[in-house]
């Protein structure tokens, strides 16, 4: 019994680990491909060392990309997060239209992102898109949504606010749903109006679902890809090229394989930091919260 | 069967759950474990079972070390402080889960048979058909004992299994528990924080505290000769007076602000701090013995007797007298309880961490 | 009086944000339906036709868009598979067990679903190539796992916590051995949740992207790439592409529709429960 016992968990996660081992070894031979000058061209590579990493932050494109990728996260983020938690609170009120809409709220969401992107491609182009079409009795037709350096992105960013709102919204409402209820009557027996209940009773306790939410949406939105590919293809010009858009031309496009990966790098620094600020305020922001409802 | 452990000990990470454990229950006993919530109680049931592996230290069934034996192989079985059904079965599936077990293997017949005698024995035989999910918490602790009679084993271990009723049902199930386990005569190890429960059911109890065991005895040897002063306020309710205060150089008690002056049934040495403790229901205000000087403080009616407060000079001395003795009695009126020399128990006074052990002759 | 004012107004955003979450679904199936003759010279008013589906699905552009779809259920029922098959385990072991690793493995496979795919796609695209794992089903559900197995072993994990250990426990007791206490009482308790998160990781699996972009061709090429291929050419066929994107959402959605009461614990890993 004494040794089966010990190994019986480990001999359960046998499996799942080589798995991952077999994701983690792309992962190392990425990294390892990136001290090599290796593309199409050149199958076989010279050792350049840390040159890659080198021209990537000495390029102006690189620092253009990782503005757009931050613009690119932060607003999208920012407009799910008040949009979902708006959509959430409206829900939660729980009227008969609510209750109906609340069965359709996830569609969007389930709808591949590359395919919404498609789906609103159709809808913005400028001549025939049915957005010009129906903004022209405002005497707004012949927007050139996607044709503008600001238009593509705003553009983009819409189409990321379609398809992830819900996701924000679904967290906040079954945080919302999850809130003990004596703090609330609490406050309606002292009489506190609605918005001080909402700033200092809501919002609080409701802030580590949102945050799990955002955390998410953010670190998803750093790593956008489909999109962006779908929608504008990083254009014009270098307007929406994205930090994984950057990647995916230099490594598939031109087939510079190393450099390319160099990108990916560098964006999976970003990701995992971010992650570890956002998961470490996250703790903070719980404990917080666990304070206001006792 | 008889079960003991032997100086186990259990660790999860860095919390440690049983401490050196020592136990013996004996054939046919009914063993109490008392301790409070995290003291390595359902740890050391489970460790009986087999469900949990000792770091060090043996378990013994029938005089044998169990370490490589199976659970079901140990003969025990054992109703969970979660009652452990399976809720999406029905009370019948889960009461006939032990018989028809892979390795149980009894006739369905027979199982049938038996599930509805102890179904019967339990007055849950309305229900039988019901899914787990619609019981109440009172029918589940009955399916949950019904699950542990239900199968012949040689010993019950038992996990507070009264703990979640309300007072009516528990006193009830008490009863009922006390009956069969008369009846059966089989060995039962049960654990509760409950010390009327221990006191009730156990013919002997054990006090675990911290992953050890503190003391085992009988609920006379307990109750006369706790161990210590936590014991000594586990048991009883009202709770026993400790008074605080020194040793006189003539062997007698002096309280801190020498109010009350008692003699000593042992021998403790002169100016020792030390806590006397007394059971409210061994002071009275008519009997005999050492006679004190104090006033009413507060009095409260306990059914046919009466919880007296008296206050002697900084100190608070509870007792309970007949309720004809206390009849008139108003708040500072003055009175004079009695204290019998020999229901006085004598303890170190308590330090951080370690209560205050008994002075005088141990068990 | 005041109450019913703002009731109506909440109930009026509610519906404006409905508006915009739905119209462009609605949109889709009007420009689906548009003969070809009539594409870009009305808006709502035109004779509706099935003929955008019958040319999609009829593969009659050259595209073989059924094909696709097939692809995409193979690779998604695959990956899905797999991820149960080797995630339920894993999963089960660190709810039950504290052992060395077990954190360590668990946030390994979270990371995953952070990072950027291209970290691993791209070296896999040259490794693919090395390896004849290019453009095939086996490539496809490999890397997939990137993808499911995160979301299987996360949302299980909680689902298996959950879960008293006590009821196993009692069942060893009965006389059920480990494997059989697993099988019979576990995993019976935990099948709402095998099943809302086979679904929805089928759903990811299915949506999912760069994954057939870069490692498929043509013979393991998923609905996701085939729909937009509609798109290419001289003169965009914009009712084809509508017609394929609405084909190929269609499975998602339905299946979405089914296990909304899951979704909660899905969406978040675990990390929100419901």
């Amino acid at each position: 019994m004494g040794l089966r016992v010990t190994l019986r968990p480990y001999l359960l996660v046998v499996p799942a680990l080589l798995l991952t081992c077999g994701i983690l070894y792309p992962f190392a031979l990425g990294l390892y491909y990136t001290l090599f000058d290796f593309s199409a061209s050149k199958p076989q590579p010279d050792m350049v060392r840390f040159q890659n990493y080198e021209t990537v932050f000495t390029q102006d494109a690189f620092w253009n990309s990782a503005w757009v990728t931050v613009l690119y996260a932060v607003g999208a983020a920012a407009v799910e997060t008040v949009l979902g938690v708006s959509v959430a609170l409206l829900l939660h009120r729980s009227s008969l239209v609510g209750r109906v809409l609340e069965k359709i709220l996830i569609l969007p969401l389930m709808i591949a992102p590359v395919i919404a992107a498609i789906m609103w491609k159709l809808m913005l182009q400028p001549s025939v898109g049915v957005v010009n079409h129906l903004l022209k009795p405002f005497g707004l037709g012949g927007v050139q949504w996607t044709d503008t350096p600001t238009g593509a992105l705003l553009s983009s960013i819409a189409v990321d606010v379609w398809v992830y709102t819900p996701f924000v919204a679904i967290l906040a409402l079954a945080g919302l749903r999850s809130l003990p209820t004596s703090p609330f009557e609490a406050a309606a027996v002292d009489g506190a109006g609605w918005w001080y209940t909402f700033r200092r009773l809501t919002l609080p306790m409701l802030w580590p679902y949102v945050l799990v939410a955002v955390i998410f949406r953010f670190m998803d939105s750093l790593k956008v890809f489909d999109i962006i590919y779908a929608l504008t293809e990083g254009g014009p010009g270098d307007s929406t090229v994205v930090l994984q858009i950057r990647a995916y031309l230099e490594a598939i496009r031109f087939q510079r394989y190393s450099f390319g990966i160099s990108y990916t790098i560098v964006l999976w620094a970003v990701v995992y930091l971010a992650a570890m600020v956002l998961v470490r305020h996250l703790g903070r922001i719980q404990r917080k919260a666990a304070e206001v409802s006792r | 069967m008889s079960v003991a452990l032997r100086d186990v000990h259990k660790a999860y990470g860095r919390t440690t759950a049983l401490d050196g454990i020592e136990l013996r229950v004996e054939e046919g006993e009914f063993f109490c474990l008392l301790g409070p919530s995290g003291a390595g109680k359902t740890t050391t049931l489970k460790t009986v079972a087999g469900l949990e592996r000792p770091d060090s230290g043996t378990v013994e069934i029938d005089g044998r070390d169990v370490r490589d034996v199976e659970p079901y192989d140990r003969g025990v079985a054992m109703c969970f402080e979660s009652y452990a059904l399976y809720p999406h079965r029905s009370v019948y599936d889960n009461l006939v889960s032990p018989l028809r077990s892979p390795r149980h293997r009894l006739p369905a017949a027979e199982a049938r048979e038996r599930v509805g005698a102890i179904a019967e024995l339990l007055g849950i035989s309305g229900l039988l058909d019901r899914s787990v999910g619609q019981l109440s918490n009172g029918q589940r602790q009955r399916v949950a004992l019904g699950r542990v009679l239900v199968r012949p084993a040689r010993a019950f271990l038992l996990d507070e299994p009264l703990s979640h009723l309300d007072a009516k049902l528990r006193q009830q199930m008490r009863a009922e528990l006390k009956a069969i386990g008369a009846v059966r005569r089989t060995t039962t190890l049960y654990v509760t924080h409950d010390s009327v429960e221990a006191l009730a059911l156990g013919d002997r109890i054990g006090v675990i505290r911290d992953g050890r065991i503190v003391q085992t005895g009988t609920r006379e040897e307990i109750w006369y000769r706790p161990y210590d002063t936590e014991v000594a306020r586990a048991f009883g309710r009202p709770r026993i007076n400790l008074l605080p205060g020194t040793v006189t150089e003539a062997g007698e008690f002096r309280s801190v602000d020498g109010a009350v002056e008692l003699p000593l049934p042992v021998r403790a040495s002169a100016g020792s701090e030390v806590l006397v403790g007394v059971r409210p229901r061994d002071v009275s205000l008519a009997g005999d013995g050492h006679r004190l000087s104090g006033s009413v403080y507060v009095t409260e009616v306990l059914g046919r007797s009466v919880e007296v407060t008296v206050r002697i000079g900084a100190q608070h001395l509870s007792l309970v007298v007949p309720r004809s003795e206390a009849a008139g009695l108003r708040p500072d009126e003055p009175v004079r309880p009695a204290v019998r020399a020999e229901n006085l128990l004598v303890f170190e006074a308590d330090r951080p961490g370690r209560p205050g052990r008994r002075i005088g002759k141990s068990t | 009086m005041k109450r019913r004012l703002v009731g109506r107004l909440a109930d009026a955003a509610l519906i404006l944000y409905f508006l915009f979450a739905l119209f462009p679904i609605a949109w889709m199936v009007l420009l689906s339906l548009k003969p070809a003759d009539q594409l870009f010279s009305t808006y709502f008013s035109f004779t509706p036709t099935l003929d955008s589906y019958r040319t999609v699905l009829g593969d009659s552009e050259g595209i073989p868009f059924v094909r696709f779809f097939v692809n995409s259920l193979v690779v998604s029922v695959g990956a899905v598979a797999l991820s149960l098959v080797v995630g339920l385990p894993a999963a089960y072991a660190s709810a039950r067990w504290r052992f060395r690793g077990s954190e360590n493995l668990m946030f390994t496979l979270l990371s995953f679903r952070f990072a950027p795919e291209l970290t691993v796609i791209i070296p896999l695209f040259v490794l693919y190539q090395k390896l004849g794992l290019f453009d095939t089903y086996v490539g496809m559900v490999w890397v997939l796992q990137l993808v499911t197995l995160p979301l299987v072993v996360w949302i299980m994990r909680s689902y298996f916590t959950d879960l008293t250990p006590e009821l196993e426990q009692a069942a060893l007791l009965d006389g059920y051995s480990r494997k059989q206490a697993f099988f019979r009482v576990a995993l019976p308790l935990v099948k709402p949740g095998i099943a809302a998160v086979s679904l929805l990781a089928f759903i990811f699996a299915w949506n999912n992207f760069v994954f057939p972009l870069i490692l498929t061709s043509s013979s393991a090429q998923t609905v996701t790439v085939g729909a937009l291929s509609f798109l290419g050419g001289d003169r965009p066929k914009y009712n084809l592409t509508a017609a394929a994107a609405l084909v190929s959402v269609v499975p998602p959605l339905l299946l979405a529709l089914t296990i909304q009461r899951y979704l909660v614990r899905g969406l978040s890993f675990g990390a929100v429960k419901s």
